[in-house]
């Protein structure tokens, strides 16, 4: 009976350290993007582009639910560039004079690539997410929202990445 | 005589479902009877119907700015432009012993702002479809304006008529292809949407150098070489600094001399062991062979 007792508070000690490992800081983890560039023009994307502008577009969303959940915008600029950056930064500055966070759970994008300039500084991208958006005052929940977002984007490269310059939301019927 | 176990239909699932979602949202204190016009344009000031009395927190939460402020139940909330200039999507609640939430949208407002990039910066004369102009539509918030816009395009060659295309934004994005013109200097294009201009200016230089010519005039155990005016097919002199490259096979075997172009004219002085043959190259383009004492 004992081994099957020790087995057991094993099992339940590994559950509780990954749950506890994801309810802290891993819930940020990489979301998923999935970026369909079929037809895209005027000019296709390269594999390695694709490849790059799925990661940094990835890694963005995952800077920006970190910077809103801790209200922290100091590693903004990783990913983000340009109004992006500026619009964020100052949401979150008044997040902090607010007394609110913002806490996104993200399920995953739809991203699907709609112009790429023929001399490779600019790409538009359109991207159907699912988020649950919790919005909190200290550790009062005062709203959550689970719904399909739909967001303008538009990414510039940069020396070793792709930025992310633009990204509005757009009511979800009509991009 | 047993009783029939319940039994979890659909239908009571679904009302089981309704239920918790229900007492769900009375436990975190959210109700949606807030309300918000379902969609507003980018700048545009609006108010909340009033709803009770007493004092309440509004909070207002969009993609660059968030509003906490004490309000009055007793008369309307008023959203000023400076709180909805960013498209996108906003949150407003309402706080008191529970939360009020409403969401919205707010689009971006009429066209009035260009980015426009105009790509290269120097382009070969008479090269089909070298030159690109994207121009990106913003509102006067710098939102992306997804709706279609005309966006006209000047363009104004040194030398030459002015031309005028129109084009329409799909998604906030204009863009075209044209080719360069025949004769070499700068290009003026500009991009405008009502009152908005964006100029921009391109370069355009002499193309591939066209039926490039050496003649050559010996002296002793050397040879000095010269070329015609190096010119594209169109007539216009390749700049000074363009590199011309000469060639020489003799009995010392095979040396190249680079040498730019000044004045028009590429000039070199080549010593000789015997006969040569001289040839000459500018770019991709291959001008004449000569042969020099006597042997070709």
């Amino acid at each position: 009976m004992k081994p099957m007792c020790r087995i057991l508070a094993r099992i339940v000690s590994v559950w509780l350290l990954a749950s506890s490992l994801i309810n802290s800081g891993y819930a940020q983890s990489l979301p998923q993007v999935h970026l369909d560039a079929d037809g895209l023009a005027p000019r296709p994307i390269e594999r390695l582009t694709g490849q790059t502008i799925t990661r940094h577009y990835a890694l963005a969303w995952q800077e920006m639910g970190q910077a809103l959940s801790a209200n922290l915008s100091n590693g903004l600029g990783d990913e983000f560039t340009g109004l992006a950056k500026e619009r964020l930064t100052k949401r979150i500055s008044e997040q902090v004079a607010a007394g609110i966070h913002v806490r996104i759970i993200d399920h995953g994008h739809t991203v699907k690539a709609l112009f790429y300039s023929t001399d490779g500084t600019a790409m538009q991208l359109v991207d159907l997410v699912q988020l649950e958006i919790q919005i909190l005052s200290g550790d009062q929940l005062l709203s959550t929202d689970t719904s399909a977002h739909r967001y303008m984007v538009l990414m510039t490269p940069g020396a070793d990445r792709w930025y992310v310059r633009d990204l509005e939301e757009v009511p979800a019927e009509k991009p | 005589m047993a009783k029939a176990a319940p039994r979890f239909t659909p239908g009571f699932r679904s009302r089981w479902t309704f239920a918790v979602l229900l007492c769900s949202a009375y436990a975190l204190g959210v109700t949606n009877d807030l309300h918000t016009p379902a969609r507003v344009e980018a700048g545009e000031a609006f108010s909340i119907p009033p709803e009770g009395s007493g004092q309440a927190t509004f909070y207002l939460i969009g993609p660059d700015h968030v509003v906490k402020r004490t309000v009055e139940l007793n008369s309307p909330i008023q959203v000023h432009a400076a709180d909805v200039e960013a498209a996108g999507s906003y949150t407003a609640m309402l706080c008191r012993t529970e939360c009020s939430v409403s969401r919205f949208d707010v689009r971006a407002s009429h066209p009035a702002l260009l980015s426009f990039f105009l790509h290269p910066s120097r382009v070969p004369v008479s090269t089909p479809g070298s030159i690109d102009a994207t121009a990106f539509v913003f509102d006067r918030y710098w939102n992306l304006v997804a709706e279609p816009s005309a966006v006209d395009f000047r363009i104004t060659p040194a030398n030459g008529a002015e031309a005028t295309k129109q084009l329409v934004s799909h998604n906030g994005i204009a863009w075209m292809r044209m080719d360069s013109g025949a004769h070499e200097g700068p290009v003026r294009v500009t991009a405008t949407l009502g009152g908005a201009e964006e100029p921009r200016v391109i370069q355009q230089v002499a193309a591939e150098a066209c039926g490039l010519r050496i003649k050559a005039l010996p002296k002793g155990n050397s040879v000095t070489l010269e070329s015609d005016p190096v010119k594209d097919c169109s007539g216009n002199p390749l700049p000074d600094g363009t590199i011309v490259s000469f060639t020489k096979f003799d009995a010392g075997g095979k040396s190249t001399v680079d040498v730019p172009i000044k004045k028009g004219i590429a000039r070199t002085e080549l010593s000789l062991k015997g006969p040569a043959r001289i040839s000459v190259a500018c770019g991709v383009v291959l001008g004449n062979e000569l042969a020099v004492n006597g042997r070709l």
